[in-house]
């Protein structure tokens, strides 16, 4: 094998691609960033994409925090998860509303619930971006107070909160 | 055995067929991830093998020199060079999923359709079918005839390229 020849070319072909890479991640609204956040002790993972549904602005960092929003008892829990999960746990007096079936239940939701009603989003911790999804259909939708809870039920049940 | 090796390794047709497979293969793989390159992020750092500032970067390229290879491949430009860059990825392929296999790591494999995150794949299959895939490559690679089915013989491009 002519081993320089070999060399020039997967050069050239690694070339094209690394090139191409670039640029369609850069023009694509898929794209996203060349580093992303992959520390859950920083917050919820991501790619940090540009069609991202993170606004950290929403997010509850400390489960303590979520405590004190729980025990005010003015807000409701609202859980992102699949209905399965929802009923092998979830934070006690939470609501479900998964956000895979979220088109076919807002609607009860919305017949429920005050466009004021202060809302908590979470699903399964800083893994999952379910809550932060959940959190901005119920924003689209008008719900204009609602923050995202990111340890999720795992985070709830590990304090020893009150689930069921 | 010896004999039997040596006519598959000079069998056109085999060879033809086997960048063929190895092609169309790699090009189905990259299409989801390029589609949705965010997804097949986060199927990386499922692995827990990479480091963090890594993994966006693999999620942006990988795709990409699947799909090179692939089409370079299929339509014959440097075809022992692609099946290079192929088979390089079939063994890091291979040796991932080894590892996590050992170590009783459970990952989604992402390896054709990202939109099954969450879906836990058996390391098992994808390892016998990387295996067989990287010996169809090992008869690209070392397949010595005039291969069938290229669209020019573009390596004299690179007496250019100097």
């Amino acid at each position: 094998m002519d081993y320089k020849k070999l060399t020039k070319e997967i050069t050239l072909l690694l070339g094209v691609s690394v090139g191409l890479a670039l640029i369609v991640n850069y023009f694509s609204p898929a794209g996203i960033a060349l580093i992303g956040q992959w520390d859950t002790s920083q917050g919820v993972i991501t790619a940090r994409a540009k069609n991202d549904v993170f606004i950290e602005a929403l997010e509850i960092e400390d489960v303590r925090i979520a405590k004190q929003v729980y025990d005010s008892g003015k807000a409701l829990f609202v859980d992102a998860r699949s209905r399965e999960d929802y009923e092998d746990g979830h934070i006690r007096g939470a609501a479900s509303l998964p956000v895979g079936q979220f088109d076919e239940l807002i609607g009860t939701f919305i017949d429920q619930h005050s466009p004021d009603q202060p809302i908590v989003t979470y699903c399964s911790g800083r893994t999952c971006e379910d809550s932060h999804n959940l959190a901005q259909l119920l924003l689209d939708f008008g719900f204009n107070n609602v923050k995202v809870f990111i340890d999720g039920f795992p985070g709830w049940e590990a304090e020893g909160y009150p689930i069921e | 055995m010896n004999n039997l090796m040596k006519t598959a390794l000079a069998n056109r047709w085999l060879e033809f067929a086997a960048r063929w497979i190895l092609g169309i293969t790699f090009i189905y793989a990259s299409y989801d991830k390029i589609l949705a390159p965010a997804d097949f992020a986060k199927i990386i750092y499922g692995y827990d093998l990479f480091p963090h500032d890594f993994i966006n970067l693999i999620a942006i390229f990988l795709p990409f020199i699947e799909l090179i290879s692939g089409l370079a491949l299929i339509v014959g430009i440097y075809p022992r060079s692609a099946v290079l860059i192929i088979n390089g990825m079939l063994l890091a392929f291979i040796l991932v999923l080894s590892i996590n296999l050992i170590r009783g790591h459970e990952f989604d494999c992402g390896c054709f359709s990202v939109k099954k995150a969450g879906y836990l794949s058996s390391a098992e299959p994808m390892l016998i079918r990387d295996i067989i895939y990287l010996i169809l490559g090992l008869q690209v690679l070392l397949f010595s005839g005039i291969r069938k089915g290229c669209i020019g013989r573009l390596s004299q491009l690179s007496f250019y390229l100097g």
